[in-house]
């Protein structure tokens, strides 16, 4: 960047370098992003070795492989949320509210730089995951090729699923300012609202449930959908309109609230 | 130069700054001094913007923080509580800093050998004394070489060495032409640095003066008189306003007139003096006179708080 002739100013092209910065120099982020992979492929690659070819009958292949993604959604969602409550928490939220007092900018940097960097390397850990696994399915009726219909979307959705989480618990942890009382909040949404509202009799809330950001991305992670779930392109609106509305709420608060 | 105008901040219903205006200007460091819960810190995360007030509004060199499109270079700020992550090295929390203005590496190591933390640089905050804390914020505040510091209680948790390094620091800063706030809940610490006073208590301004002037008011001043007749000075002396104790006998301590008025009273009733010594008011007698109403949490021991 040519940024050292100019002028001292904020600008966003600043601002998202300087979180980008504050990303990668903290050691959690570092430990975060290569427990999820590590788990995700070697989860996979266990769940491969082990199968013995029965039981697991009729679960969609890739939500098979990929089922170490379940790790994957709550690590990157405490990633994200660490970098807003975990700002708070520490007291770093005034320097940079002090270096930037339009704030907005902040909040967006971190979206854009956590997404940037989540969304690769979930794509990668799933492109080597699932071959690695299907290196052990060959024959059993979880065998399947990267060829194969939906595999490849389903890959690409589990990582797109991930990274939208990910900036939604970012989200959260702006709006919560507490990292436990975040984590609370984001693990009630995505895993147990869903189970408490699908207990009750009502179609209208089963099909409601659907489009929860968990069930979304069950959804986004089959190959093959099935009857009763959300089709890959709706479950893919639904988080970005989960994850949309609760950033934009969490900018609100931002700009009205005292630091 | 900095201002505030009118500022108040509620909480609820709990008013910490009540109507407060002042005006800081450079070239001077200017003491802002109240006991601790009158509203200082406050005070100073409203002026960067981080608090919004409930009325009444501040500026820095003639906007508010929030407009200036390069604040760090307008502004340093060091605030009372911690404001780094302490997971991230004093460099790299310095230099993430720095990105947001595009102020170049070279200037974030200048102020870290500035601050005495080259050595310290690359290690993680966690660890850090109170008093290598306080030099890292006080590093991030010289950052962008602002026009304006705002410090917070800055020689909290210093050793007598870093004590002495931010009095000079200050002094060379407001000579330098910037304009220098420094909060403090020490009259002591700040008659050794500041110039210029603005003291609150419960959130409402209670001087803005001069050092000097402050304890030629302040009228805290006692008179020692020595003298063989005191029994019979005494009731010569006593007046609505004029406190006269003793310790030991034959020596008084007079507060609330004068030594000409008790020289002149004496010699008209023949009484000898041995000693007529007026002591100019301590800077903290006289602080703790003007604000004992203003304390929050008052001692109730007489004296206790001295």
């Amino acid at each position: 960047m040519t940024t050292a002739t100019l002028p001292h100013r904020v600008t966003p092209a600043r601002v998202l370098r300087s979180e980008w910065h504050k990303f990668w120099t903290l050691r959690s982020t570092w430990i975060t992003l290569i427990a999820t992979s590590a788990l995700t492929a070697a989860m996979g690659a266990g769940l491969g070795a082990a199968y013995d070819g029965t039981g697991e009958g009729g679960m969609d292949t890739v939500v098979f492989v990929l089922l170490g993604t379940q790790f994957a959604q709550i690590n990157l969602g405490v990633l994200g949320i660490l970098a807003t409550a975990g700002e708070y928490s520490t007291g770093q939220i005034r320097a940079t509210m002090t270096a930037v007092p339009r704030r907005l900018p902040v909040l967006w940097s971190k979206a854009a730089v956590l997404a940037a960097i989540v969304f690769p390397l979930t794509l990668l850990t799933n492109l080597v995951t699932f071959p690695l696994a299907q290196s052990f399915l060959s024959g059993t009726d979880q065998s399947a090729a990267l060829g194969d219909s939906g595999v490849l979307r389903a890959l690409v959705g589990n990582a797109a699923g991930l990274t939208l989480l990910a900036v939604l618990a970012l989200g959260i942890g702006a709006l919560v300012r507490s990292v436990p009382m975040a984590i609370g909040a984001f693990i009630g949404l995505i895993m147990i609202v869903p189970e408490v509202l699908a207990m009750l009799p009502y179609e209208i809330v089963d099909d409601a449930v659907r489009y929860f950001p968990g069930k979304a991305l069950e959804t986004l992670t089959t190959a093959q959908p099935l009857p009763g779930t959300a089709s890959p392109g709706a479950a893919l609106l639904a988080m970005v309109l989960w994850t949309t509305a609760t950033l934009t709420l969490a900018a609100t608060v931002l700009r009205r609230r005292d630091v | 130069m900095l201002t505030a105008h009118e500022l108040t901040k509620r909480y609820g219903d709990r008013t910490v700054v009540t109507d407060l205006s002042f005006t800081v200007r450079p070239g001077t460091v200017t003491g802002f001094l109240g006991p601790n819960g009158a509203g200082k810190s406050t005070t100073m995360r409203m002026i960067l913007g981080l608090d919004a007030p409930t009325r009444g509004h501040t500026t820095v060199g003639g906007r508010s923080y929030a407009a200036h499109p390069a604040p760090l270079t307008e502004v340093g700020a060091l605030l009372e509580a911690r404001s780094v992550h302490p997971g991230r090295t004093a460099y790299h929390h310095l230099r993430a800093l720095a990105h947001t203005h595009g102020i170049p590496r070279a200037r974030v190591e200048q102020v870290l050998a500035l601050t005495g933390l080259t050595d310290v640089a690359h290690r993680r905050v966690k660890g850090f004394s109170l008093g290598m804390g306080q030099r890292l914020g006080i590093a991030a505040a010289l950052l962008g070489d602002p026009a304006t510091l705002i410090l917070d209680e800055p020689v909290n948790g210093l050793d007598p060495e870093g004590v002495l390094w931010i009095r000079n620091l200050l002094k060379s800063l407001a000579a330098e032409g910037r304009t220098v706030f420094v909060s403090s809940h020490l009259m002591s610490e700040m008659a050794l640095t500041a110039e210029h006073l603005v003291i609150i208590g419960r959130g409402r301004l209670l001087a803005d003066t001069t050092v000097t002037d402050f304890v030629r008011d302040s009228g805290a001043g006692t008179v020692k008189v020595v003298t063989p007749q005191a029994s019979d000075l005494v009731p010569l002396l006593t007046a609505p306003g004029v406190d006269i104790t003793t310790d030991t006998p034959g020596t008084l301590q007079i507060r609330g007139t004068d030594a000409e008025h008790i020289g002149r009273t004496a010699a008209a009733h023949g009484i000898p003096l041995y000693e007529l010594t007026p002591n100019a008011a301590s800077l903290e007698e006289a602080f703790m006179d003007l604000t004992r109403d203003a304390v929050e949490y008052p001692a109730t021991l007489e004296g206790a708080a001295a």
